[in-house]
């Protein structure tokens, strides 16, 4: 995937998300669970659990060089995360 | 015709698949933004520079980050633009 991180599209994307991923950028390198990828800008919003606390990096799409896999998500890992994030959990704006 | 029309099918459903992934993608970093509202952030622009910011938010392409209380090495900024390609990335504590 190198170099193609953009042109990869937002079906690709999709796939990676709730993953635990690996990002390079020029000068360093991004480890979490993708919590989604802006279909605008390419950029990756990546979570890590710390402490019961939630770390959360956002990798911009410009500056993304290389997306690695590293793991799937299991089970809970999702819902768990956003639980961080909002205090309910997300519901589709279609519902 | 049959495989013109057989073939435009297919395209429809690949844009279909394709705009659902888009929306939920998009949903889902759009609910980040929210969360990030008001959070301590901190920005990594090139040449190794790191910025703490209180994050606002950005336009609908984030082109920009709209921050307050931007840190930089000859001041505080009381509000701010921060332009979205100067930044590599940036982090928060949720």
């Amino acid at each position: 995937m190198q170099g193609g991180w953009r042109a990869c599209g937002p079906r690709l994307w999709l796939r990676h998300v709730d993953k635990r991923v690996k990002v390079k950028t020029r000068r360093q390198e991004h480890r979490g669970w993708l919590l989604s990828v802006d279909p605008v800008s390419a950029s990756l919003v990546l979570v890590n659990l710390v402490e019961s606390r939630a770390s959360v990096c956002v990798v911009m799409g410009h500056a993304v060089e290389e997306v690695e896999l590293l793991q799937d998500g299991g089970g809970e890992t999702g819902e768990h995360i956003w639980s961080f994030l909002n205090p309910t959990p997300p519901c589709s704006l279609d519902a | 015709t049959v495989a013109t029309t057989e073939a435009a099918g297919g395209d429809e459903e690949e844009l279909q698949q394709e705009q659902h992934a888009r929306s939920v993608l998009r949903e889902r970093f759009l609910r980040c933004l929210l969360a990030m509202n008001n959070k301590k952030v901190r920005f990594n622009m090139h040449e190794n520079v790191t910025v703490e910011a209180t994050f606002g938010s950005s336009d609908i392409d984030v082109l920009n980050f709209q921050v307050s209380d931007l840190h930089t090495p000859i001041g505080v900024q009381k509000e701010a633009l921060i332009r979205s390609q100067d930044v590599i990335s940036f982090t928060f504590d949720a």
